[in-house]
């Protein structure tokens, strides 16, 4: 579909899962990202942090495909451990390269009920068209049934199955928040975005979702990456951290060492309110 | 043939503006109106017809019941839809054809009518060429209305006031700009324009209820064509689709002369997907 | 009526909320009620109840595209008309058997339809519906013009469907077919409306940047949308002709298909029973009742702005359409019904 090579002769070290070059986008003349440059490690959890209209989530449509860098390349170790880049790609190509993404502000279908919309994560599972589909041949209603059955096991992973049934419509924002959680795993990623994944929960549910966020590395064997306000979470779960300040890089380290940079506490203090 | 083909775009441009202001202001395509500047022909001519006033009276008048008309639409429709999704807001306007078209025949009777030039006969001759006074009037009339009301879309407050609605509706509405009132203007500017058109279109078909198909058609296609993004794209668009149709049913064929156009049109669209002047917009997620 | 026991209604109009293991039972038990009906409320309804068939089957192609998808479409009195006179040149003019004559009458349109889709669809939803209006537009053109192929305004006839040279069909057998593929038709719709492929096109509806999230080829399932209302219109077209015989310009007109789009949204959007139940307010309305009333009855265009006004009070105030106002009469009849007798 695109029209650079699906292989890029890039090398990238076998611990890389994604790596972003230069990365930079303008909005009338306004640099969102300006030249930004980082990667994430097998089984990392990478944070990106800034101050408000940093770019965080520019950086990450950027990643998918929603916009389309000026400049840069982001290369992406796929499931299949081939590196392509990404850059260029229709969007909904993507997640089938093995990288899902959630959104800021929760995406789900409020008329599907909890596991419709955990299967809609599932789409690109599904071998059989439309008119199998239509017909309920034999292969079409053996992949619902396997699709369900999984869906089911995901949910009881998040530890809510006892709403599977419940429309999206009418379920309170953390729920809603682990629900499109679901979805992102039902397609195996090896490279999982979240997008302020803590906005709008309480103490306790943070504390859970920092949790979850571990297992699911360990247990999905995959890396995570995402962009939070709530710092204490950050701080606590991410291996390494990237801040950002109008798109440009301050710094990439440990939680530790993201504290103790001056540039950092500039750009929170300087532009804390 | 260019000439009238002027003409002709004309009429698609004064529909096409009508549509393009609708759709900038209330996000919506109104698919209405061509039948609300059918109704209206149809008012002129119960103006002129039964209550005997002139031509020139009975437009003016026609004019004035579009005006009320756009503003009983836009209060008791329009306004009560603005959650209403854009789809939604379609076939509503598809509604309004449904009641339109089945009012006519109900006021007017079924039979055609028949409207006058407000310049009954005169023309001018270049060789062969004849070109009737009352052409000339209508494209001086158009040329003059589109100017003026683009002088006041760019240069006025009321034209501010529409662009800035027409860009985010809003924002517009938490900067004190009186988003009501300029939808309501903007539903009674657009019955007036497609009335106007009709009326134009009148002396040269007769007044039925499917007089304005075409123009409605060509209109939207217009829209397509010059772009959803600028006021002045479909109007461009609208004055090329009525000299090339013009041309292509004088040269080519008499029946098959819009389709041909309309092929035409659909493989540009191919090529350039955002129209003439079509700016793409980045979509925020 | 007193025949029909409570038991088959209240399956009837709930078999969305699955209660029975098999959905499928309660289309077959309304095609069976289908079947009897117009011997059962008067025998020179059968024209008009085959009509509703006729037009819910269009609708409910309909329906898929814009309940499901958020697209319209003006042509689907265009496509219906098409594939009548593909149907009555082949069986007529070039003595095809049935089938084969339903099989390439609803090709071409299908093919155009996707053309057009394939154009209007890459840029913007709302392109579709003036994409299809300019082909319904031509497409009359070519009803009223290509007289060779279409026989002008005076139109073209066909026969009842002779299947296999073995059932040489009269209007009765013809009305049996119509209630076949409705009945055939909803079932698909609704495994399809199930399926992976009806949560594919629900999503892009409710989110368009959650769909390609999720890998879903928007413009892909759009075409496959458009592609079913272009397939059932063309359906409902070659059906119509059969059953009327007959089949002129002047039918397929916007007319037409705005009175399709007003059984979806009277009947019910994304209702599979609130299609056909829209098909019946809206085409027995004008014909069983209206016409039945004195004077009024008489008033051109009566119906027409009753349905207009009707589509914009439903969209306005009621958008699930009239089949929710009908479950929740019946469910509240069954529900108190249920507890006095538990009491």
């Amino acid at each position: 579909m695109s029209k650079k090579a699906i292989v890029v002769n890039k090398e990238l070290s076998n611990d890389i899962v994604l790596q972003v070059d230069n990365l930079s986008i303008a909005f009338g003349g306004l640099k969102a990202v300006d030249n930004l440059s980082f990667n994430i490690k097998k089984n990392e959890i990478f944070g990106l942090i800034g101050p408000n209209g940093a770019g965080k989530t520019t950086v990450f449509n950027c990643i998918t495909q929603f916009y389309r860098p000026n400049n840069g390349e982001v290369y992406f170790r796929t499931k299949r451990d081939k590196v392509v880049n990404l850059v260029g790609r229709p969007v909904y190509r993507i997640i089938r390269l093995g990288l899902v993404r959630t959104f800021q502000n929760v995406e789900l279908i409020r008329e599907l009920s909890v596991l419709d919309n955990l299967l809609v994560g599932a789409h690109i599972k599904y071998k059989t068209g439309f008119i199998s589909h239509m017909l309920k041949t034999k292969k079409a209603r053996k992949e619902e049934l396997d699709n369900r059955k999984k869906a089911i096991e995901v949910l009881k992973y998040l530890g809510i199955d006892h709403l599977k049934d419940f429309l999206a419509a009418g379920l309170s924002y953390g729920i809603l928040k682990r629900v499109e959680l679901g979805r992102a795993l039902m397609s195996d990623p090896n490279l999982l975005i979240l997008d302020e994944p803590a906005a709008g929960l309480n103490e306790t549910e943070t504390e859970q979702l920092a949790e979850t966020i571990r297992k699911i590395r360990d247990d999905f064997n995959s890396s995570i990456l995402l962009v939070e306000h709530d710092m204490r979470l950050v701080m606590n779960i991410c291996d390494r951290i990237c801040a950002i300040s109008f798109g440009k890089l301050l710094a990439i380290g440990t939680p530790k060492e993201i504290q103790s940079n001056k540039n950092v506490q500039e750009a929170y203090l300087g532009k804390d309110d | 043939m260019i000439f009238s083909g002027i003409e002709t775009g004309s009429f698609y441009a004064l529909a096409a503006l009508g549509i393009i202001i609708i759709f900038r202001t209330s996000i919506t395509t109104n698919f209405a109106q061509g039948v609300i500047g059918m109704f209206n022909a149809f008012m002129a001519t119960e103006f002129y017809y039964r209550f005997g006033y002139s031509t020139v009276e009975s437009i003016i008048l026609a004019i004035v019941t579009s005006i009320i008309m756009g503003i009983l639409i836009d209060i008791l429709i329009i306004r009560h839809a603005r959650k209403v999704n854009p789809v939604s807001k379609q076939i509503i306007t598809l509604g309004l054809i449904m009641i339109i078209m089945g009012i006519t025949p109900m006021i007017f009777g079924t039979t055609n009518r028949d409207l006058k030039r407000i310049i009954p006969s005169g023309q001018i001759d270049f060789g062969s060429l004849h070109i009737s006074y009352n052409s000339i009037l209508n494209i001086i009339l158009v040329f003059i209305i589109m100017f003026v009301l683009f002088i006041v879309l760019q240069y006025t407050k009321w034209g501010l006031a529409v662009r800035v609605t027409a860009s985010n509706e809003y924002t517009a509405r938490l900067m004190g700009v009186p988003t009501k009132m300029v939808t309501m203007i903007i539903w009674a500017l657009a019955a007036s324009l497609s009335t106007l058109a009709s009326i134009m279109l009148a002396p040269s078909n007769s007044v039925e209820v499917n007089m304005m198909g075409g123009v409605q058609v060509n209109a939207l296609i217009a829209c397509v064509l010059g772009g959803f993004q600028t006021f002045y794209g479909p109007v461009i668009a609208a004055y090329i689709i009525g000299i090339s149709s013009n041309l292509i049913v004088f040269y080519i064929s008499d029946t098959w002369g819009e389709p041909i156009l309309y092929i035409f049109i659909l493989i540009f669209i191919l090529i350039k997907p955002n129209g003439l002047i079509g700016k793409k917009l980045v979509k925020k997620v | 009526m007193a025949i029909i026991s409570k038991k088959i209604i209240k399956d009837i109009f709930f078999k969305t909320s699955n209660i029975l293991p098999k959905p499928y039972v309660n289309y077959l038990l309304f095609g069976i009620i289908l079947v009897i009906l117009p011997y059962i409320v008067n025998g020179s309804t059968l024209l008009t109840i085959g009509s509703v068939i006729v037009y819910a089957i269009a609708a409910l192609g309909l329906n898929l595209l814009l309940g499901y998808s958020g697209l319209i479409s003006l042509g689907t009195a265009g496509f219906m008309g098409l594939s009548s006179y593909f149907a009555s040149y082949l069986t007529k003019d070039l003595n095809f058997p049935f089938f084969a004559s339903l099989l390439i009458s609803v090709f071409i349109p299908v093919i155009l339809g996707l053309l057009v889709g394939l154009v209007s669809l890459r840029i913007e939803g709302y392109y579709l519906a003036i994409a299809t209006l300019a082909v319904a537009e031509i497409l009359r053109r070519i009803f009223e013009k290509f007289i060779a192929f279409t026989g002008g305004y005076v139109g073209k006839t066909a026969d009842y469907p002779n299947i296999l040279n073995v059932f040489m069909l009269d209007r009765e057998g013809t009305y049996i077919i119509l209630v076949i593929f409705l009945i055939v038709i909803m079932i698909l719709t609704h495994n399809l409306i199930q399926s992976p492929t009806g949560r594919a096109l629900l999503t892009m509806r409710g989110s368009d940047a959650a769909a390609q999230a999720m890998g879903i080829d928007i413009l892909k399932y759009r075409l496959i949308a458009f592609a079913l209302a272009t397939l059932y219109a063309s359906i409902a077209g070659v059906l119509y002709v059969h059953f009327n015989e007959l089949t002129y310009p002047t039918i397929w007109n916007l007319g037409l298909s705005l009175n399709i789009l007003a059984i979806i949204i009277i009947g019910g959007i994304r209702s599979i029973s609130g299609t056909v139940l829209g098909a019946f307010v809206v085409y027995s309305f004008s014909d069983l009742i209206l016409k039945e009333i004195p004077f009024i009855g008489e008033i051109p265009g009566l119906s027409n702005i009753i349905f207009g006004v009707l589509i914009i009070v439903i969209i306005l105030f009621y958008p699930q359409g009239l089949i929710q106002i009908f479950k929740n009469i019946l469910k509240s009849i069954f529900i108190r019904k249920d507890v006095k007798a538990s009491e």
